[in-house]
C-alpha cells in the first residue's frame, strides 16, 4: 500500500455531502433492487411445487460494509446539522462564490472556510481571515453580502420549503425586496414560481385584485 | 476539513463478487479495507471518491476522500462531553484541553460543564466559582461551537503480547485513539455559537437566560 498524495485537492463539505449522499442512494436502490428480486425468486420457488423447478442463483448483492455505512450515517448527519450551513448550499451558490471571492487576495483556505463556514456576521469572519483589518478592512461586508447570496439561493426543488418561514412576512417583506433587485434571473424566477403557488397573495395583502384571488383559489382547490 | 487523498493498493476481489461490475467489486473491497478508519498521517478515510487506473492485475490507484483539518482551520462541532481535563467534540478525538479555552475559564462540577467569566481578573477556580451564575457563560452539551485546529497527532498503539508478572495480568494502558486533534476556542469569535451571534457578549447572556 503507498500513499501516493495524501493531500491532493482540498473538498468543501458541500461536496462531501453530495458524495456521500449518492453513495446512499445508490446503496438503497441496490438494496431495493436485491429486496424485489428476492420476494419474486421466492414467490416462483413457492408456486412452482415441483421441486425440479430450477432457480436461478441469484446475484450477490454488494453487501455495504458496516464501517461504510457507519461513517455515511454520521458525517450526513454532522454535515446537515441545523448550525452548520451546509444544507442551505447549493452548487450553483457556491460556483458563484468562489468566483468573486478570486478579486479579493485571499488565501485557498481562507476561501475554503468562508465556503464552509458561510461567515454572515464580521466576526465570524475575523476567525477565518487573518489580519483581516489591514487586507480588507472595506471589503468585509462585500464578502458577506457575497455569502449571503450564495445562502439564499435555494436549488428549485426545495424553494417550497421557505414556506415554513412565512408566518414571519412582516418582516421577510423587506429582506426579500433587495433581493429581487441585485442577483440574476434565477432570482427573479423563483419569485414567478411563489406567484404561482399562491404564496405571493399573503404579500400582496389583497391589493393583487379580484382576478388574482379567484386564480390562486382554483389552484388550491 | 476534508481533501482527497491518491492512494495505491493491491486488492483482492473475493470470487462471490466476480459477476460484480469491476468497479463496483474493487470499491466495496476497498471500502472495507478503508471506510472508518485512521490511516497514519493521511487522516480518517471516509470513502472512495473514484478509481483512477485499475489495470488487470490487482493493483488499484483511487481517490479517497478522508477527513483531515489543517492546523488553524475553523470548523463547526459540538460539545460531546466536559471533564476536567477539556472538551470533546463530535466525529470524536477533537479534544480542547485546559489552556486552550478561553481565559478566565473554570469548571463547574455541579453543572459538568466549563464556564467563561469574560472581562474577568480572577485567576484562581476557587475565586470563579463564587462568582453569579448570571456572569458566567456556560460551554454546554451539544452546543454548536465554533473550533480552530491548534495541531493533530496520530498514535500507532499496537497490542503488544499481554504481560503477567508474578502470575497475575498486567492491565493494558488505556488505548489511545489512533487519531487525535487538539483544538482551542480561546480566542475572540471561537466558541459557543450563541455567542458571537447578534452583536456583543452581553446580549447572549441575556439569551441564555431565556
Amino acid at each position: 500500500m503507498e500513499v501516493i498524495n495524501p493531500r491532493a485537492a482540498l473538498l468543501s463539505n458541500f461536496e462531501v455531502l453530495t458524495l456521500l449522499r449518492e453513495l446512499e442512494q445508490e446503496q438503497l436502490a441496490e438494496t431495493r433492487a436485491a429486496l424485489t428480486l428476492k420476494k419474486e425468486t421466492t414467490k416462483i420457488s413457492q408456486n412452482g411445487s415441483d421441486s425440479n423447478t430450477f432457480v436461478p442463483n441469484q446475484p450477490p448483492v454488494p453487501e455495504v460494509c458496516e464501517n461504510l455505512r457507519t461513517v455515511e450515517f454520521e458525517a450526513i448527519a454532522h454535515l446537515t446539522a441545523p448550525f452548520q450551513p451546509t444544507a442551505r448550499q447549493s452548487a450553483a451558490g457556491i460556483t458563484k462564490l468562489t468566483r468573486s471571492l478570486r478579486k479579493y487576495s485571499l488565501t485557498k483556505a481562507e476561501k475554503l472556510q468562508i465556503v464552509n463556514l458561510a461567515p454572515v456576521e464580521p466576526v465570524q469572519l475575523y476567525v477565518i481571515v487573518e489580519e483581516l483589518e489591514d487586507r480588507l478592512s472595506s471589503q468585509m461586508d462585500e464578502i458577506l453580502g457575497l455569502v449571503q447570496d450564495s445562502l439564499a439561493e435555494v436549488p428549485d426543488g426545495e424553494g417550497l420549503e421557505d414556506a415554513e418561514g412565512i408566518p414571519d412576512i412582516e418582516d421577510q417583506d423587506q429582506e426579500f425586496v433587495p433581493e429581487v433587485t441585485e442577483d440574476l434571473d434565477l432570482e427573479y424566477k423563483e419569485e414567478t414560481g411563489w406567484n404561482e403557488d399562491g404564496l405571493l397573495d399573503e404579500f400582496v395583502d389583497d391589493e393583487g385584485g379580484f382576478e388574482g384571488d379567484l386564480e390562486a383559489d382554483e389552484d388550491n382547490e | 476539513m476534508f481533501c482527497l487523498s491518491i492512494i495505491k493498493d493491491t486488492v483482492a476481489v473475493s470470487p462471490s463478487y466476480f459477476s460484480l461490475p469491476a468497479e463496483k467489486a474493487i470499491c466495496q473491497e476497498l471500502h472495507k479495507k478503508y471506510a472508518n478508519r485512521v490511516l497514519p498521517d493521511v487522516g480518517l478515510c471516509i470513502c472512495v471518491s473514484d478509481i483512477t487506473e485499475a489495470g488487470e492485475g490487482k493493483i488499484v490507484v483511487f481517490r479517497l476522500v478522508v477527513f483531515r483539518p489543517f492546523p488553524s482551520e475553523v470548523i463547526l462541532a459540538k460539545v460531546k462531553s466536559s471533564s476536567e481535563d477539556g472538551t470533546v467534540n463530535f466525529f470524536d478525538d477533537l479534544y480542547i484541553p485546559l489552556n486552550y479555552l478561553p481565559q478566565p475559564s473554570a469548571f463547574d462540577p455541579n453543572e459538568q460543564a466549563f464556564f467563561w467569566l469574560p472581562d474577568s481578573e480572577l485567576t484562581s477556580t476557587i475565586e470563579m466559582l463564587d462568582t453569579p451564575l448570571t456572569s458566567r457563560m456556560y460551554i454546554d452539551r451539544n452546543e454548536p461551537i465554533r473550533i480552530r485546529i491548534e495541531s493533530d497527532e496520530f498514535f500507532d498503539d499496537e497490542p503488544g503480547p499481554t504481560k503477567a508478572a508474578e502470575g497475575v495480568l498486567v492491565q493494558k494502558p488505556l488505548r489511545r485513539s489512533p487519531y487525535q486533534v487538539t483544538c482551542s476556542i480561546a480566542e475572540q469569535g471561537l466558541g459557543p455559537v450563541a455567542w458571537w451571534d447578534g452583536s456583543g457578549a452581553e446580549q447572549d447572556v441575556e439569551m441564555k437566560e431565556d
